[in-house]
């Protein structure tokens, strides 16, 4: 198959898996043990844990908006969590306790950009801000608990399930995308997100309501980034606050190197899938050659650069009249 | 008039407010005697959040992230490269390499916003992360230090950043480009078919936020006396929450520095009041993300209260 850019440019989900597997074998050849069983099931559950905490800016991107609070509801998903779980309440409990303050965060998001028209940027930025430091002044800086053993061994990278040795995080994310692309092409959710992602305007003709339409797809942002949150707590051990940070722009890579529009209505949430598994690519490539963590940084920043400028870039004006 | 200030009206009450308040626990900080080393304190912002203003009023998406990691690359490269290697300390050498520095990051910012057209969140995101990590590497902890002349910029001589800044956007509005970005970030389609150069405009627009993020470097400098690689990526999300709060429409073509200088001023006297106060960091961090959402609430829901009142 000869792999022509215009039909990358078409199909960027496409231009994303070729990239994937081209890393991949990039890596195999240059790094000892790139494609050893341990490597990769390392690079599975991070790019698991990415792609979970990317199925919210996904949807919200696809709505024709941004979730700046991701990283701070992560991370407040995270404290809350393991402080709740420490003052020994049942972990049942916990998380409908978490799985509702995320919701309240997300809805309030949603509803306040929608019914006020304000940039959803500057909304969750300011709402997510808030909910850290919440948790910050209840905890009065020093989160402790930890999670329970069995969200430790459902993410931990030896962990296994009977027979097949990868852990539960993994299959449990391929179902979970299965259920998100289901919602998102089988369901009146699913096509009424596309819609009012596409165009406000009709949207409003074909009798969709912004304002819940945001509410609910702000409210599943907040509450697939606590899961991410908590899942996290399971992977690191102990609650931190900032555990959250680098998924900020992880997450909304994730989103465009897998051909998801900025602008909204287009998109899909396998794109974003293998978004994830670019860039955790990228980052165990980089740190196998042996780049000090500030230049894997400032490399990641300019290939994501120019893996979207190979395949993700916007059309013309000229275009658009 | 009124109408196209009314975004900034509460931003303003909110300011004149925040004023009073500060001068009325402070006075001696708040005196004129001290105005030296107040607007230096607040200099770093107020020209981070000025920067960060001309690519969001091109529209379609435009916004520069980088504005803060550019800050703190340039103040690594100038403290030690320019000033700590090449021993180059006259101020006019200084002044002029932090703007081509600033400038030439900005065109890179550009050409890849605007010209291979990268959505410019991920563009600028993507120059923040490889700007952050550069500043590590030349700089893995705080070293260097700076002369007499650039340290008065924190003290008596503070307005020279902001008021530099101030005179290269005055000329650049006496422009015909001034105009066609902001055509171009009301209505890009009715501004191409009109003949503007559309690219080239959002170009500018990022050289000139990289050019004025270089100023800010030298305040910050100024203010910090060394080169510290921690501090400039903080100022990203305060700039654009200045902007936001100033009542600088995030969607393009209204709005102007004014709003944004504002709205950079609330946010450091609502820090200084905060921290009369001696509450704790993360008490200011709830009250910040408050008062953000109330600012920027403030004048949607003053129309949707006008709108229902005018229809009964």
């Amino acid at each position: 198959m000869k792999l022509d850019p215009k039909v990358l440019a078409r199909h960027p989900t496409l231009g994303a898996l070729v990239i994937a597997v081209l890393l991949h074998l990039a890596g195999t050849i240059l790094i000892d043990g790139y494609s050893s069983p341990f490597s990769m099931r390392a690079m599975l559950v991070l790019a698991a844990l990415l792609a979970v905490a990317s199925i919210g800016q996904t949807l919200v991107v696809i709505i024709g908006g941004i979730d700046l609070s991701i990283p701070f509801v992560i991370g407040f998903a995270n404290v809350v969590a393991a402080q709740l779980t420490g003052q020994g309440v049942n972990f049942v409990v916990v998380c409908i306790i978490v799985s509702a303050l995320a919701f309240l965060i997300g809805a309030l998001n949603g509803a306040l950009a929608a019914w006020l028209k304000i940039h959803p940027l500057i909304v969750t930025l300011g709402i997510g801000t808030m909910a850290q430091g919440a948790v910050l002044i209840w905890t009065r800086g020093f989160p402790s608990g930890s999670a329970p053993t069995f969200v430790s061994d459902f993410v931990s990278i030896g962990g296994s399930m009977g027979p097949i040795p990868l852990p539960g995080l993994i299959p449990a994310a391929i179902l979970l995308a299965l259920a998100i692309t289901l919602l998102m092409s089988r369901t009146p959710y699913g096509r009424r997100v596309y819609a009012l992602g596409g165009n406000p305007l009709a949207a409003r003709y074909a009798l969709i309501k912004p304002i819940v339409m945001w509410a609910m797809t702000f409210a599943l942002s907040a509450w697939f980034a606590a899961l991410a949150g908590v899942l996290l707590l399971g992977f690191t051990g102990s609650a931190y606050g900032d555990v959250g940070q680098p998924y900020l722009f992880q997450t909304l890579a994730a989103v465009v190197v897998g051909g998801t529009s900025l602008l909204g209505g287009r998109g899909s949430y396998w794109g974003t899938l293998i978004g994830a598994v670019v860039l955790i690519e990228i980052n165990t490539l980089l740190i196998g050659l042996g780049l000090q963590p500030s230049m894997v940084q400032a490399a990641l920043g300019a290939i994501i650069i120019i893996l979207v400028s190979l395949y993700g870039r916007e059309p013309h004006l000229r275009t658009t009249i | 008039m009124l109408k196209r200030f009314s975004s900034t009206i509460a931003a303003t009450a909110l300011l004149v407010l925040l004023l009073v308040v500060n001068i009325w626990l402070n006075p001696g900080r708040f005196a004129p005697a001290s105005w030296g080393a107040l607007i230096g304190l607040a200099s770093p912002l107020l020209c981070a959040a000025l920067a960060a203003t001309p690519p969001i009023l091109g529209g379609r998406g435009g916004i520069d992230v980088s504005i803060g990691p550019l800050m703190g690359f340039a103040n690594a490269v100038l403290v030690t490269g320019l000033i700590g290697r090449l021993e180059v300390t006259s101020p006019p050498l200084v002044f002029a390499a932090a703007l081509a520095l600033g400038g030439a990051i900005g065109f890179i910012n550009g050409l890849v916003a605007a010209v291979v057209r990268i959505q410019p969140i991920i563009a600028t995101l993507g120059a923040y992360l490889v700007l952050t990590g550069l500043t590590v590497t030349i700089v893995p902890a705080p070293t260097g230090s700076i002369p007499e002349w650039l340290r008065s910029l924190s003290q008596s001589f503070s307005f020279v950043p902001v008021l530099l800044i101030a005179l290269l956007w005055w000329a650049f509005t006496r422009l015909p480009i001034y105009g066609q970005l902001m055509a171009a970030g009301s209505d890009d389609r009715a501004a191409y078919t009109a003949g503007v150069n559309v690219t080239a405009a959002r170009l500018v627009s990022y050289i000139l936020a990289g050019a004025f993020a270089g100023v800010a470097a030298l305040s910050l400098t100024a203010l910090i006396g060394s080169a510290d690689p921690n501090v400039g990526p903080t100022y990203t999300l305060l700039a654009i929450s200045s902007i936001a709060l100033g009542g600088v429409s995030l969607a393009g073509g209204r709005g102007g520095l004014i709003g944004a200088a504002i709205g950079a001023l609330d946010i450091f006297l609502l820090q200084s009041v905060l921290t009369f106060f001696n509450v704790s960091t993360f008490v200011l961090q709830v009250a910040y993300g408050a008062i953000l959402v109330a600012a920027v609430a403030f004048t949607p829901l003053q129309d949707l209260m006008m709108a229902r009142r005018a229809r009964r």
